[in-house]
This record gives structure tokens, sequence and C-alpha cells, in this order.
């Protein structure tokens, strides 16, 4: 009893202020920008906050035929490009593929997808999208935080995005994308890719979504890449259930074909 | 490619198209765009499921029943269109257009159906 107390007397000196903020908040220390008792963990008190924002209710699906154009590459990622292009083109137009068709394509093409809705769900602190492109969820940190020093960063299919408001506008800084994902037609970028997104609704029609995004990257691009996608909303429309590995009858082969079943 | 029964121009791509920023489950570039079959069926099973549902059905070519998978968009992007999950059933005789693999297997991309009650949905003819 005696050795027991004594060693929770040194476990509890041991702890700085930062080490009971640790056990208050559970196990997780507040992220960069954010003190103890702020951020979305603590939302409660703040949902009144949420109706200033515009409205987003609905799901909405990407308006086809937009028009990105190609990014403009250089160095390495230039040569591997058109290796890339000139393998293709020798294989019928086919993109071999290094992974399953039921693994998604992350930042920033997954907000680009024609076939699977999005909705946004505002909540204190965060906007959540829900896509339904492999049932992904994404997560824009609005209270406040800052990215992570990008080397400690583990690199994710969607990256580490914060955002905030201006006016009814969305902006939404990414990054720490994993740099195996092509962000445009066959197109890679490196660890240090940067992606910014403007979200508002279109000024004349409220029922349609605009996505502004800008992407940059000192290694890969010559010049900022922009694609702006639009989308258009559905009130009562809902996201489907997705689950590849039930209905997965489009394999890759050793090779990289893509099959059919 | 002994089922093509009658090939015909193709009139629209109803389908995904195969560019960014349209991106899809996979790339469309296993199908040729460019032809659209007419395939006199019945349906064998109806697969309303992401990631793509599916139509498999049975073509009565010179006295054998070849087995055709045809594959469609989602069932979110179908049920805009007019599509439900009850749109068909086993046995159901219908006529389907569908853009081909290339490759010659007896599978392709959901263009079209024209109904038993002669219905119609998608790009026909």
């Amino acid at each position: 009893m005696k050795r027991t107390s004594l060693l929770l007397f040194a476990c509890g000196a041991a702890l700085t202020t930062a080490g009971l903020a640790h056990a208050q908040s559970g196990g997780s220390l507040p992220p960069e920008g954010l003190q103890e008792g702020q951020g979305a963990g603590f939302a409660k008190g703040h949902y009144a906050e949420l109706d200033a924002l515009p409205d987003w209710g609905g799901v909405w699906f990407l308006n086809r035929g937009g028009n990105t154009g190609q990014p403009k590459l250089k160095g390495d990622y230039l040569t591997n490009w058109d290796a890339w292009r000139a393998e293709v083109a020798a294989n019928n137009g086919v993109e071999k593929r290094n992974r399953s068709n039921c693994s998604p394509p992350g930042m920033p093409r997954i907000m680009q997808l024609a076939q699977y809705p999005y909705e946004f769900i505002f909540a204190p602190g965060r906007v959540t999208v829900n896509q339904e492109a492999w049932m992904q969820t994404r997560t824009i940190w609005t209270d406040g935080r800052e990215h992570p020093p990008l080397e400690e960063l583990d690199p994710t299919y969607m990256g580490h995005s914060i955002g905030h408001w201006e006016g009814d506008t969305l902006v939404v800084d990414t990054i720490g994308v994993l740099d195996t994902l092509p962000f445009s037609n066959g197109a890679l970028h490196s660890d240090k890719f940067h992606v910014t997104e403007r979200l508002h609704l279109s000024p004349d029609k409220p029922d349609t979504l605009v996505n502004e995004m800008l992407m940059e990257d000192p290694d890969a691009l010559a010049e900022p890449f922009k694609v702006t996608v639009t989308y258009r909303r559905d009130r009562y429309g809902v996201l489907y259930e997705f689950q590849c590995s039930e209905n997965n009858r489009n394999p890759v082969s050793l090779n990289g074909e893509t099959e059919f079943e | 490619m002994k089922a093509i029964i009658k090939p015909l121009l193709v009139l629209a791509v109803l389908a995904p198209m195969p560019l960014a920023p349209a991106q899809a489950h996979h790339s469309y570039a296993m199908f040729d765009m460019n032809k659209t079959l007419e395939l006199k069926a019945t349906v064998t099973r109806f697969k309303w499921q992401n990631p793509h549902a599916f139509i498999e059905v049975d073509v009565p070519v010179k006295g054998q029943v070849e087995r055709w998978a045809i594959e469609m968009t989602s069932p979110n992007n179908l049920q805009q269109s007019g599509w439900k999950r009850t749109s068909l059933k086993t046995g159901d005789k219908v006529t389907i257009y569908v853009h081909p693999l290339r490759n010659g297997s007896k599978g392709g991309s959901y263009v079209g159906i024209r109904f038993a009650d002669g219905s119609t949905l998608g790009q026909i003819g």
C-alpha cells in the first residue's frame, strides 16, 4: 500500500501541466494551435453557432463535364508522366493499376467523383465530408488547430485538412497526402503537395455548390494547378452503402489489368 | 464476338466519361465506348449494389445461350435516372444496349434498356 502511494505520488509529481491535461482529455494531447479545453472535442455549448453557416443540406452529385486541363509538371515528375502516358497509349488506353479498384483515390480526386454523391455535416469545430464512394469520410478541422509539422504527419489518402470560414466560403487547406496517389490522369506529386479548396454555393444558383481547388507543389508543379468542380443538390437524397469487397467484379490482375467478372 | 446481333452506331454516351474529373470506380478503357450492341436477352440476375450495379442476362445466339454480364453505374446514379432495385427481376425479357468489352468477352457497359412492357431507360438504339 505504501509502495503504491509512493508510486502514485511520483507519477503525480512527474506530471507537468501538459501531463495533467493529457489525463483530463483522455489520452491525446491538444493538437498544434489549441489549448486544453479547446477544439472540436469540446462541442457542447457551441451548436447554436452552426446556424450562422450557409445552407449546404442534402446530398451533392458532381456535375459531369467539368474541364480540368492538365497540370504543368516539371523535372522527374514530368518525365515520369510522359513515360506513364506512353505506356497507357501502348496499352490501348488502359491504365495499369498497382492497387485494387476497392482502394480509394485519395485527395483531391475523391472530391471529383461522378458516380457517388457527397454530404457535408457541420459540427462545432469541424466539417465532415461523407462520401458514398468507398464510404469514405473526410474531416476538415475548423476549430483553429494547425497542421502538424510535415515531418510528424503520417501521409494518408485524405491528408490533413484544416479549414475556416470566409463569409459563406469554406476555405480548406490540405497537406500530407500520400505521394503514391495520382492527382490528375496519372500525374504524381511530392510530399510537399498542398491543396487549397474554396467551397461555396454558386451566387446565382443556390442548389449548386462550387469547389475551387488549387494545387501547389514546389517539386512537381511548374505552376499552380487549378481545378473547379461543381455539385448539384438533392435535398432528400441519401448516400448508399458501399462495400466494395461484397461486389468487387473488377479485380486487378498481377500485371495491373483491371478485369471484368 | 458472335454475340453481336446488331451493331449500331453510338448515339450518345450515357456511361461515365473516362476523363477527369468524372472519375469513377475504375477506368472505362476496357469498354469500346464507340460501339453499341443490342442484346435481346432474358434477365438471370440483377445486382443493386455499389460500386456498380450489374445485370446478368442470357442471350440466345444460333441455338445456343450466351451469358452476358453488364456493368451499370452506381445504384444512386441509376436511381436519379429512374431505376429502382425492383426494376428488373429474373426471367424478364428485355432489350439491352451496351458498350462491349474490347477483349471480346461477353460483357459490356450499360447504355440503355427496353423493358418487357415497352418502357425504356437510358439511351435506346
